[in-house]
């Protein structure tokens, strides 16, 4: 609750410009969800026409209808799924690893390995080199070459790693002492005390796996590998130059605007899923009360 | 068979030696304290026989037998925490069993095992509950269930109480001791506090510098402190020490003449610190004691007995005096008496108790 007789002038000239802010970026990044979902209900003379705001004009599920009789779309809707769940589980296997080592002070070379790691967030070898090793290692055209190609994440595993660096070292001794190994350790003690920061960089693997389309488009030629963002991408291309599609769409009620709306809007349902069960770990404290400094 | 035994032990971070050479046996069922003032190597030691600290030389025995490169786990020791390291995201029976489990004890062991300890520690009823729900003496009872359920051949304790406030830390005291007297296991203890080493020791190692001062038990320490270190650490207020010089039939302190026990003559003319307990001065004459004028420059009265806090050439001193008169007469107080038999002498250049024949 707010105390407004508590504050000064100054202060609530502050709330309120905070207030206006937050409302206005609120808008900004909610506006395009509720653009997007309108169009994908609405007509397709409506969408054209550009008279689609807030709400869907001349509501229909035409769209809906025709990219779900596709069997492309959902051979790359699980496609997608392939590659977000096996990549956040590979991910996840090598950055909880590397990151609680890195954060260990008696790692041996610690100062060398974790500039070796961030190095990478600010150089790499550029695009073609990337492929050409791709193409090198076998791995081109490959669901497998995806999931592992883009496994590593320097940023996640320091993240991570500063995460771990701030539970205290007493635990891991307790845990020592009471006979634990290192993965004893890692998996009894520093994995639950980590919820949290696990929980985040799960959230972040998850969504750029999810909306994952430049490589998957470089490296991927079979229709039957591709992921939903690269069939989004094909059939914003295939549609908007077919004149076949023109006539068929002025008949059913649709359109390449609505269609594409429409491939948009079942991509982020499974996010907009998982976002509250990942959501509950972001929790405060989780840390209290074990030690008392 | 001794419980622990240090030989030799030296550790150094890098060209810094922080413990030089430590020589200490721990009887089995001993309960040794180690204490001393901050940074004296007395927590490192403890490190050390715990296995969280690599031991850079000399010879570490538990049971008689030589555990320098073993690891902590296999060493048969339990640690109770300066800061309890209680696992947050485990109830406290999940937090007693952590080991257990680890050592794949049969489910069943564990409940008896955990549910005794519990029971012994008075945390019964608060098994279901997570670290964070419990009051700071609790959480300490945790830590230390932990380490007795484990049933180790020694316990470490790496300043367990200092977190506690004054009342529940006399509590939490008395509690360790107990326990010990029922379970009977080889202790070290580390502290700062002089008082958790009086009244839970067997005997006491003080240590400064990386090095032992004096070993002993708590009543040979407090009489016959080794050196001035010794003398200026136990004790509450501490020993006071006068610079003086001796003489034929005592010590000068100033112009003060102060009769001491024991043959002087033969060390006329060396220079020594004087040492007095302050609870061992009177307020009037006595048989063998003799007068030493102070300023008086506060009175703090603690109930049943006051500080005199005094001035006398250089020196500060403090007297501890008893109450039963009227307060406000200690304030007119100008000299205490010193009875002789009670005066400790040390070499003024080494810090050593020296040693008079008859």
């Amino acid at each position: 609750m707010m105390k407004w007789n508590l504050y000064s002038r100054g202060d609530k000239f502050f709330a309120i410009v905070v207030s206006v802010l937050i409302g206005l970026f609120t808008v900004a990044t909610l506006y395009p969800f509720i653009y997007i979902a309108a169009v994908s209900f609405s007509s397709g003379f409506a969408a054209q026409a550009g008279k689609v705001v807030l709400t869907p004009i001349d509501a229909t599920i035409e769209a809906y209808g025709y990219i779900l009789k596709d069997p492309q779309f959902w051979i790359s809707y699980r496609n997608t799924f392939i590659y977000t769940i096996g990549g956040t589980i590979m991910s996840l296997m090598f950055i909880i690893p590397c990151a609680y080592a890195l954060s260990r002070p008696q790692l041996k070379g610690r100062r060398f390995f974790n500039l070796f790691i961030a190095f990478t967030m600010w150089f790499n070898a550029g695009l073609i080199p990337f492929f050409l090793n791709m193409r090198d290692l076998g791995l081109l055209d490959s669901m497998f070459g995806i999931i592992l190609g883009f496994a590593i994440n320097a940023f996640n595993i320091i993240l991570l790693r500063n995460f771990f660096e701030s539970i205290p070292q007493s635990f891991e001794e307790a845990a020592r002492m009471d006979g634990a190994n290192d993965f004893q350790v890692l998996w009894k003690v520093f994995i639950p005390l980590s919820k949290p920061a696990i929980a985040t960089i799960t959230l972040f693997l998850i969504v750029a796996r999810w909306n994952g389309f430049f490589w998957a488009m470089v490296l991927l030629q079979s229709e039957s590998k591709i992921p939903l963002q690269v069939f989004l991408r094909h059939t914003i291309s295939n549609l908007s130059d077919d004149d076949e599609f023109a006539i068929v769409q002025t008949a059913a009620g649709f359109s390449a605007e609505t269609v594409t709306a429409a491939i948009i809007v079942c991509s982020i349902i499974p996010v907009l899923i998982v976002y509250p069960f990942i959501q509950k770990y972001f929790e405060k404290g989780i840390l209290l009360g074990g030690v008392k400094e | 068979m001794s419980g622990v035994n240090l030989s030799g032990i030296v550790k150094s971070y890098g060209a810094m030696q922080v413990v030089h050479g430590i020589d200490l046996t721990v009887a089995e069922k001993e309960f040794v304290v180690l204490v001393g003032p901050s940074g004296c190597g007395k927590s490192t030691t403890l490190r050390m026989i715990a296995g969280l600290e690599e031991i850079t030389a000399g010879d570490l025995t538990i049971h008689d037998r030589r555990v320098n490169r073993i690891a902590p786990k296999d060493r048969d020791v339990a640690m109770v925490f300066q800061n309890y390291a209680l696992y947050p995201h485990l109830n406290v029976a999940d937090n007693m069993a952590f080991g257990l489990r680890i050592r794949k004890m049969p489910k069943n062991e564990i409940k008896t095992t955990i549910d005794d300890v519990a029971e012994i520690l008075g945390l019964t009823e608060y098994l279901d509950r997570r670290p964070a729900d419990l009051s700071g003496g609790q959480r300490q009872r945790v830590a230390m269930g932990r380490a007795i359920v484990r049933h180790p051949k020694v316990f470490l304790f790496d300043e367990p109480l200092s977190n506690l406030d004054a009342k529940l830390r006399t509590q939490m005291r008395a509690e360790i001791k107990r326990l010990h007297k029922r379970l009977g296991v080889t202790s070290v203890y580390v502290t700062h506090d002089q008082v958790e080493a009086m009244t839970l020791a067997d005997r006491i190692v003080v240590m400064n510098n990386g090095a032992i001062e004096q070993i002993g038990t708590p009543m040979e320490l407090f009489n016959n402190p080794s050196n001035t270190f010794v003398a200026g650490f136990l004790g509450s207020p501490p020993m006071n020490q006068m610079k003086g010089t001796l003489t034929d039939s005592g010590a000068l302190v100033g112009d003060v003449e102060i009769k001491i026990n024991g043959a002087t003559g033969p060390h006329a003319g060396r220079n020594v610190i004087v040492g007095i307990r302050p609870e061992h001065v009177t307020l009037t004459a006595e048989e063998g004691t003799s007068p030493l004028p102070i300023n008086l420059d506060l009175v703090e009265p603690l109930g049943s007995e006051a500080l005199l806090h005094a001035r006398h050439g250089e020196d500060n001193l403090v007297f501890k005096a008893n109450t039963e008169n009227d307060i406000d007469s200690l304030s007119g107080v100008n000299k205490v008496h010193i009875p002789a038999h009670l005066v400790k002498i040390f070499d003024a250049d080494t810090g050593k108790a020296l040693v008079l024949g008859d």
